[in-house]
């Protein structure tokens, strides 16, 4: 027996879930984007280049982020080749500052590497928690933003 | 949008949260970690004084300097009290192993607490039995009476314990330390005579590393300052950085940086030459632990990697090269060792007898690693510094050596070649296994005291099995299925044997009663030969569990407190528990405490007060403690000055009391302990064998390895005839970096889950291209013992001809494969060298090639 999810149904299991979300266990196991974000305007598809990293400061002019098209598809890849991802900057393992070479993120601290293309997942060295990806959105204008970071950037308890 | 579920927030300890030291339930390196555990609901503030932590969280935390605390390190699991509770396990600052470090396997220690958001939930929760093809929920009290009342059986009609078999861990850490490991060794020696008993990752009840023990030298001999302090590290079949992590990355890769000249200044002789650290990594693969000293400092890195099975003929080598160019001390040999055995050495070690132009060229053959390098390691291990001081020169090695084609002579080989150097007993040196877990080891004296050379060797326990031996198997926390060598064979086996007896309890009805269950698993066991009872213990239901008649649920770590050591400076500390176990499950102690109790019960009915009291070895047994202290009565006497350290059990804790390890926190004392003479006071050894060594006379025991004989038949049929051609490829086995052993855990966690979802074979790029292979491939990888589904990773790691299989994966065991020859003179497996074949298998898997990342893991320029 399957069931049609009406509006006015899916209202009410929105509403009911939420209740849950604020009094349960599940209130302090926040799934990203819990918070709101600004959306930062990084590039315009016209500037890209494949392998070549974009510097900018996300979510705030401290924190270091970097956006790159790769030249493969990739797990939340925008843009017509699916390719182009941002990133935090500050691997998760210890805080230090990772570089885009060679297709990958490298933390030269203790030699953490992400894929960029796997959701900035460690596929060799320290760090425990995945690269932070930064979602992007394009616009008409061909303008890519920053919206929101999936995962905890090093060193705070709290994106923003 | 994200693969895996992410956070960007996490909850603050509150002031008032709780707070206890633990270590890491993994790996040998044993990093310290700092728990915090508040009811779900209340949070902390982001001030200093709104925290446990201490610290101001409106500012971001420094790189490098700053506590950690990521997305992994907080789960909410639920009390005892039906409360859920915030558990977050960060790296302690504060400990002197990992300062703030950690690794990808520590870093997840949170995630693997029992919790209801996650896949940890799926732990035993109360103990379950076998009916027909179900498992159903049964009371303690029910299962222990089936233990009890089948051992008792077993018993009466033996006259012995001969048919009971057993594969229990003995190490510390995860699987738990002194506590439930002499709870095992009473149960097992004191109360029951079990013979037929295996450790976790092999098929006997031994030491892997009999060839260093039986000379003198305990492998745990070095501290962690040395691989700070040496002038040249060795890695010899150890890949420190993906098995230790945190050693490789704290200490090491510092040395090799030349970040620690200043401390080398301190603690070296005045005027001797303090500079940047050589590493030598010897090993069949180019292993990330070379590629990254590599990258750092290309001058001052070698990389060996001898044919499989020969590293002994190599350490022999490199001995020569010493003795050739003099760089030994005589007066510290004729003083410290043997010299009536050190001529044994120099005949079959070191072959003296035969021109050393001869010697070499006949190593170069065997071996395959040029006479330029092997010098250049000898230099690099022994050649005296300006002024001539003696180098320093720390040896760690682990698996690549112990599960290599003939244990013994392998360990024995490179324990001699420091002894020659001296490399041994003063800062900066040691020669010693990295280890793979932590230890934690209090028992009754072993069935088997040593290899061949002393009373051995024990009894090959998957033999006796796979034979139709035996009739009960109770295996604790490990799993064979995936870990043993010719697991294939085993699985197979080992189903048929425990299917007779489950089928032959449904023949006719299942038994209504406990009683008569037990009776009936008697009656099918003795008219049944092959018929096997299998019982496993463990958190989780494992591969081998899923054969079992009876499955009984044991308390992780963290669920009770427990006692272990680390390996690289035998650091022993209390790690505290923080929180219950899921329901009914037990501390593994506690098992074995009540399994006694009842059989002691059913003594007592049969008037037998004199053989029940041998099983209430646990009747005073309340808590944890009790249990450490009772362990502690197994060991000498430790009033013992500082130069007779070495006549103690390497873990000797006498006189420690869980109070003084709760003082002393990340801090820990180094075994053995002695309590000071004169002082009564506790003190830690620091390095051991400085003034004597492990043996009656205090003396280095030579003995000469055996010559190059080619390879055992179980391999050596490989590289006969036809074959040679049907199985091209050499194959060795080993772990990585991101999964533990099993993935007991990391399997319900999407981190790692997604990241390995499928073992993996690697093939050198040459090979890949002969066959058009590509990274994310999927191959079968076959040969006479057993296959497997692999996926590719092109990389060279390995050379032209050789594959790599990731082992123990949950999905298929690289020990599939693995022959069933262990050494003669220790039964230990070669796990790590066999010959295969590989053919790509029609179709892919999508979704695994899109969440798995296929780029290559020794690779950081």
């Amino acid at each position: 027996m399957t069931q049609t999810l009406t509006r006015r149904r899916f209202v009410k299991v929105t509403v009911a879930a939420t209740a849950v979300f604020t009094a349960g266990g599940r209130a302090q196991l926040w799934y990203a984007p819990s918070l709101t974000y600004p959306a930062v305007k990084v590039a315009n598809l016209g500037q890209i280049r494949t392998g070549q990293p974009i510097g900018f400061s996300y979510p705030d002019a401290s924190t270091p982020a970097i956006l790159v098209k790769l030249g493969r598809p990739a797990i939340g890849g925008v843009g017509p080749g699916r390719d182009i991802v941002a990133f935090s900057a500050l691997c998760t393992h210890m805080g230090c500052p990772v570089q885009y070479e060679n297709g990958r993120f490298l933390c030269r601290c203790h030699y953490s590497m992400f894929d960029p293309a796997k959701a900035g997942q460690t596929y060799q060295g320290l760090a425990s928690s995945w690269l932070p990806q930064i979602p992007l959105r394009i616009d008409g204008k061909g303008d890519i933003y920053a919206v929101a970071v999936a995962g905890l950037i090093w060193g705070r308890v709290k994106n923003v | 949008m994200a693969l895996i579920p992410r956070r960007d927030q996490l909850p603050i300890p509150p002031k008032n949260a709780r707070v206890h030291n633990t270590v890491c339930q993994y790996c040998n390196v044993g990093c310290g970690y700092k728990v915090y555990v508040w009811p779900v609901g209340e949070q902390g503030g982001l001030k200093p004084n709104q925290n446990a932590f201490g610290l101001d969280l409106s500012q971001a935390q420094p790189p490098l300097a700053g506590q950690s605390y990521t997305e992994t390190m907080h789960a909410i699991t639920v009390g005892k009290d039906g409360r859920q509770y915030n558990v977050v396990i960060v790296p302690a600052k504060d400990s002197p192993i990992n300062r703030g470090n950690y690794s990808i396997r520590g870093g997840t220690n949170a995630l693997t607490v029992w919790s209801l958001d996650r896949g940890t939930q799926d732990r035993l929760e109360y103990p379950l039995l076998r009916v027909g093809d179900q498992f159903q929920a049964i009371t303690w009290q029910d299962a222990l009476t089936l233990m009890a009342g089948v051992i008792k059986g077993i018993r009466d009609r033996d006259g012995n314990d001969d048919n009971i078999a057993v594969k229990c861990y003995d190490h510390g850490g995860s699987g738990q330390g002194f506590e439930d490991n002499y709870g095992a060794g009473k149960l097992f020696f004191s109360a029951l005579s079990v013979k037929h008993i295996a450790i976790h990752n092999r098929p006997a009840y031994n030491s892997e590393v009999w060839g260093s023990r039986e000379r003198g030298v305990h492998e745990l001999n070095y501290t962690y300052e040395d691989a700070r302090l040496a002038d040249t590290i060795v890695l010899w079949g150890a890949n420190t950085y993906e098995t230790a992590t945190v050693f490789y990355a704290e200490h090491m890769l510092p040395n090799i940086q030349g970040n620690t000249v200043a401390e080398k200044q301190e603690a070296f002789d005045r005027g001797e030459p303090a500079e940047p650290g050589y590493l030598i990594v010897i090993d069949p693969r180019k292993t990330s632990s070379y590629t990254i000293a590599e990258t750092v400092a290309k001058d001052r890195v070698l990389l060996l990697q001898p044919n499989l099975g020969t590293d002994y003929i190599l350490a022999n080598a490199i001995a020569r090269v010493v003795w050739e160019r003099g760089y030994y001390d005589m007066a510290y040999l004729e003083a410290r060792t043997d010299m009536k055995l050190f001529e044994e050495y120099k005949q079959k070690s070191l072959k003296l007898q035969v021109p050393y132009a001869e010697f070499m060229a006949q190593v170069e053959r065997i071996t395959g690693v040029p006479r330029a390098q092997i010098e250049k390691a000898a230099d690099w291990i022994a050649k005296p510094k300006a002024g001539r001081f003696k180098r320093r020169t720390l040896t760690i090695y682990e698996k690549g050596i112990i599960w290599n084609m003939k244990n013994y002579d392998q360990v024995a080989a490179i324990v001699q070649l420091a002894v020659l150097t001296h490399n041994i007993g003063r800062p900066g040196t040691g020669c010693g296994r990295q280890g793979g877990h932590q230890e934690g080891y209090v028992r009754p004296p072993a069935p088997t005291p040593g290899s061949i050379y002393r009373g051995g060797p024990p009894v090959n326990v998957d033999k006796f099995l796979t034979d139709g031996k035996g009739k009960f198997y109770w295996v604790i926390a490990n799993d064979p299925y995936l870990s043993t060598p010719n697991a294939q064979v085993f699985r197979k086996r080992i189903h048929e044997r425990t299917e007779k007896l489950t089928k032959a309890l449904g023949a006719g009805g299942e038994p209504g009663t406990i009683q008569e269950r037990v009776k009936k698993i008697l009656d099918v066991l003795y008219s049944d030969p092959d018929a096997l009872f299998m019982v496993v213990q463990d958190i989780y239901m494992t591969e081998t569990a899923r054969d079992a008649h009876l499955i009984l649920p044991a308390a992780a770590w963290g669920e009770a407190n427990d006692t272990s050591i680390n390996c690289n400076s035998r650091l022993l500390r209390l790690y505290e528990k923080f929180m219950d176990p899921p329901g009914e499950a037990k501390p593994d102690w506690e098992i074995f405490k009540w399994v006694g109790l009842r059989i002691a019960e059913l003594y007592r009915a049969e008037g037998k007060t004199q053989e029940a009291a041998k099983f209430e070895f646990g009747k005073n047994w309340k808590t944890d403690e009790d249990v450490f202290l009772a362990g502690a009565e197994e060991f000498g006497d430790n009033r013992v000055g500082e130069e007779d350290e070495a006549k103690l059990e390497p873990e000797n804790y006498k006189g420690v009391t869980y109070k003084f390890l709760k003082e002393v926190g990340q801090q820990g004392i180094q075994t053995p302990v002695r309590r000071d003479p004169k002082t009564g006071k506790l003190v830690g050894t620091v390095r051991r064998y400085t003034h004597k060594f492990g043996t009656p006379d205090g003396k280095f025991k030579w003995y000469g390895t055996d010559d190059w004989e080619g390879y055992p038949v179980e391999v050596a049929k490989y590289l006969e005839g036809e074959k040679t051609n049907q199985y091209p490829f050499w194959v060795t086995t080993g772990r990585a970096q991101t999964i533990w052993q099993t993935a007991y855990h990391d399997r319900r966690l999407p981190e790692k889950s997604r990241a390995l979802p499928l073992p993996y074979v690697e093939v050198n790029p040459q090979d890949a291209k002969r066959l058009g292979l590509q990274s994310g491939d999927l191959v079968e990888v076959y040969n006479e013992e057993g296959n497997g589904t692999f996926m590719v990773y092109v990389t060279d790691a390995v050379k032209p001809g050789m594959l790599f299989l990731v082992m123990y994966h949950w999905r298929g065991t690289s020990n599939s494969l693995v022959s069933g020859y262990t050494d003669p003179k220790t039964t230990i497996p070669w796990y790590k060298g066999t010959r295969a074949n590989l053919r790509k298998v029609a179709g892919a898997i999508p979704s695994v090639l899109q969440t798995a990342s296929l780029l290559q893991q020794n690779k950081f320029d």
